[in-house]
């Protein structure tokens, strides 16, 4: 198997033909941060969050589904790759109607360690809040889509790893949402309990039913800016 | 493989039958079933789902993002106006004041009777005859309030 | 005369209902032409004529058809993109209404070349009337052995705009959701069904014939040095002649709207529809060309008594709908953009919103995933340029001047 040099940041990286900008840089301990990408699944390009800056290219490219090419030169924390990311995260935290002191998943919210990552508190930007009922009639999984933030894992886990199908695309724009059978709540007809789609999920959007004296997972995070 | 095998089911006594699916053509047996009976029922998404094999979801994903294609029952005509710039600088807004109240229903409503199903939509590519409307596939352009009587007149 | 007829030399002329019209004005010699030198001296002839692509991004077309004829996969697609959904855009459907001979010409010969033997027709949902005719110019063609070498199907839209991107108009033809993919890999490596594919708009495809028939050369002298031969506009909004009209490509915005489409007090005009570029009434003489502004060639025109405000919102609240909701940057940042310039609307702008604004369109410019996400802002970068006076007129008094 060829290997093929880029540069990344400045300095020379080999790595194997085939793989992504994403991929190396985790090998080399570089750290771009994702929302939509799942390990070993195959990309989707969704959230935007892991674009970086190639020599050549006009716009950013999404790290998790550009492969490496010999010569590359790359930035993955340049300022406009920073400051591209932060409006992402922003835009997100706009639309999602996020109680997060009483969500069960904040200690463990992807979407809020990154943006104290990143030093936003509050979202400069103001748009539509999403705002769903809380489905809860299912005995193994408790959905709310208020706090979801469409980077489709649940799905992608779904269809590949448990092989089940259950969640869908639906609609299209700022009212896409994922949707089980007709845009119907999720019961115990459609899902088992495997809860893949559970785990994988970044927020608080799909959770295991709350139990009775049960306490948050994780330590608590401190928001900055 | 999923090709070459038609299904039936009774619905009411009338049969649906799907056949010649090779599942590139989703898009094409809803565009038909559209078409042909107005909407697409829930009967026939869930038969279509167990022919393709394909989950429900998918199908209603397909459904829900192109603006042709619905699940709900529609009227007998479809009236779509255009309410994009150059038939809004042609005073489309006029014309759409003077459906809403020839007909008596809003935007995204249907006449009680079924007759009319109104929506504003994006660009039909009539901006030259703007402002511009499509009754089913039929295009109207140079629209004035005079006119729109005499063409709905025309659609039982 | 700016105004020469290469694309439109048959519209009107011919019955379009009836192929003996259209071979008693030269048809389908082009095709026996193209037959007889070759695919490889056809992809030549196409690469040296300069021909690019019409749909607005202008890729040079003979590359794009070398690129999938030199892939090893045997199985190959060419798809005729008339999905002319661009607000303003109407010339698709004047070219299939009044010659769709031509169109079946230039796809027969782009067949033959790239070595395809399916081809698709991508027609929008609401020009479902006009697929009678193209069916029957199909139907002829067949009738009079043109099409023994490739199978042409049309496949009809259903309403989505975003499925005149190419990979979203691939994912339709798959008959899934029409959802931008993510580049590489390029359509002409892994496109309809993951085999390589070549995308043109209907205006390229109908300038084949015409430059298989009169060379490279001849076609290679129309036109600027970067943009060669002819364009086809859509004139519509505050003109005395709306209509679509062919003119070479340099030509200037004055000749087509004062001369042609006779328009006057301009203040502003939009090329290119939704994700095209404003152009003030002050600019009239920019070229309209691929190195100037160009678009799909839409040209819509706002005069003296219009307000920008409604335009730009006009434009934010179609792309918010249209979106087809994948990525991240689009799906949020055209429904913030259409808030935002509604505050403007009703006049409560801030200083502040107007950086946001800036911000916001250089971030989705830079990660949006497919063309409409990345020129979705281009109305608002455009209109703060040549309108910053308006946006700071929106501003209450007592905000005016206070930085955030």
């Amino acid at each position: 198997m060829a290997d093929i040099t880029v540069t990344i940041n400045g300095n020379q990286i080999t790595g194997h033909a085939g793989i992504t900008i994403l991929e190396l840089a985790k090998e080399n301990s570089i750290d771009i941060p994702t929302l939509c990408y799942c390990p070993d699944l195959p990309p989707m390009g969704a959230c935007r969050l892991c674009v970086v800056e190639v020599a050549g290219s006009k716009a950013l490219v999404g790290s998790c589904h550009t492969p490496i090419s010999q010569g590359m030169v790359i930035q993955t924390h340049s300022p406009k790759v920073m400051a591209t990311r932060k409006i992402i995260i922003e835009l997100l935290l706009a639309s999602h109607s996020g109680f997060c002191t009483v969500c069960d998943k904040s200690n463990i919210c992807e979407l809020r360690k990154l943006a104290m990552d990143m030093d936003i508190g509050l979202s400069r930007f103001q748009s539509k809040k999403r705002y769903f009922p809380i489905e809860d009639i299912s005995p193994y999984i408790t959905r709310d889509l208020s706090k979801c933030v469409l980077c489709r894992r649940c799905l992608q886990i779904c269809n590949e790893v448990a092989k089940k199908r259950v969640f869908g695309i639906g609609y299209r724009g700022f009212n896409s949402k994922v949707i089980v059978d007709l845009d119907q709540p999720i019961d115990k007809e459609v899902c088992r309990d495997c809860g893949l789609c559970i785990t994988s999920c970044p927020t608080g959007a799909l959770s295991n039913p709350a139990q009775i004296g049960e306490e948050k997972k994780g330590t608590p995070l401190v928001i900055r800016g | 493989m999923r090709n070459g095998f038609g299904i039936s089911m009774n619905k009411s006594e009338e049969t649906i039958s799907i056949s010649n699916n090779n599942g590139e053509n989703l898009l094409v047996l809803l565009e038909e079933e559209q078409r042909k009976s107005g909407y697409l029922s829930q009967e026939f998404i869930t038969a279509l789902a167990q022919s393709l094999d394909t989950p429900v979801s998918e199908i209603y994903g397909v459904i829900s993002f192109y603006s042709f294609l619905s699940n709900k029952l529609q009227g007998r005509n479809i009236i779509r106006i255009c309410k994009n710039l150059p038939c809004f600088l042609k005073n489309s807004e006029l014309i759409i004041k003077c459906i809403t109240q020839e007909l008596g229903i809003k935007p995204g409503q249907t006449t009680p009777d079924g007759r009319f199903t109104l929506v504003l939509t994006n660009c039909i590519g009539a901006c030259d005859k703007a402002p511009a409307m499509m009754i089913n596939n039929d295009i109207y352009g140079d629209l004035t309030p005079q006119k729109i009587t005499k063409i709905l007149e025309s659609y039982k | 005369m700016p105004e020469k007829h290469i694309v439109l030399r048959n519209c009107g002329v011919i019955n379009p209902e009836d192929l003996t019209s259209y071979t008693a004005r030269g048809g389908f010699q082009a095709l026996k032409k193209a037959l007889s030198i070759g695919p490889e001296q056809i992809i030549k002839e196409i690469k040296e004529s300069g021909l690019r692509g019409r749909g607005g991004a202008g890729f040079p077309c003979g590359l794009k058809w070398e690129f999938t004829r030199n892939t090893k996969e045997q199985s190959k697609y060419l798809i005729c993109n008339a999905d002319e959904g661009e607000v303003g855009t109407f010339k698709d459907h004047f070219i299939l209404e009044n010659d769709p001979f031509s169109l079946i010409e230039g796809i027969a010969i782009a067949s033959y070349a790239i070595g395809v033997k399916k081809s698709y027709i991508y027609l929008r949902g609401e020009y479902h009337n006009l697929s009678g005719r193209l069916q029957n110019a199909i139907n002829q063609a067949k009738e009079n052995k043109f099409l023994t070498h490739v199978n042409i199907e049309i496949r009809e839209g259903a309403g989505a705009y975003v499925c005149g991107e190419e990979s979203a108009l691939m994912d339709s033809i798959e008959g899934k959701r029409g959802e931008a993919r993510f580049k590489p890999p390029f359509p002409t490596d892994k496109g309809l069904w993951q085999k390589p594919t070549v995308i043109n708009n209907v205006e390229t495809l109908m300038n084949i014939p015409q430059i298989i028939l009169n060379g490279a050369a001849w076609f290679n002298q129309i036109g600027t040095e970067r943009s060669k031969g002819t364009k086809v506009f859509s004139v519509s909004g505050d003109v005395a002649c709306p209509g679509v009209y062919e003119l070479i490509l340099g030509s200037s915005l004055k000749e087509l709207l004062i001369n042609i489409s006779q328009s006057d007090n301009i203040k502003v005009v939009q090329i290119g529809g939704a994700t095209g570029r404003l152009v003030p009434g002050t600019a009239i003489d920019t070229p309209l060309s691929f190195e100037s502004v160009l678009g799909a060639g839409s040209i819509t025109v706002f005069n003296e008594t219009r307000n920008i405000m409604d335009i730009v919102y006009h434009t934010m609240e179609f792309l918010a709908e249209e979106s087809c909701g994948k990525c991240t940057p689009c799906r949020e940042g055209t429904e913030v953009m259409k808030l935002i310039i509604d505050k403007f609307r009703c006049g409560n702008g801030t200083q502040h919103d107007m950086q946001l604004l800036t911000e916001l369109s250089s971030a989705m410019s830079l990660a949006s995933l497919c063309g409409l996400g990345q020129a979705a802002p281009n109305v608002i970068t455009d209109s703060m340029q040549y309108f910053r006076d308006v946006y700071e007129s929106l501003i209450p008094a007592n905000l005016r001047g206070v930085k955030a």
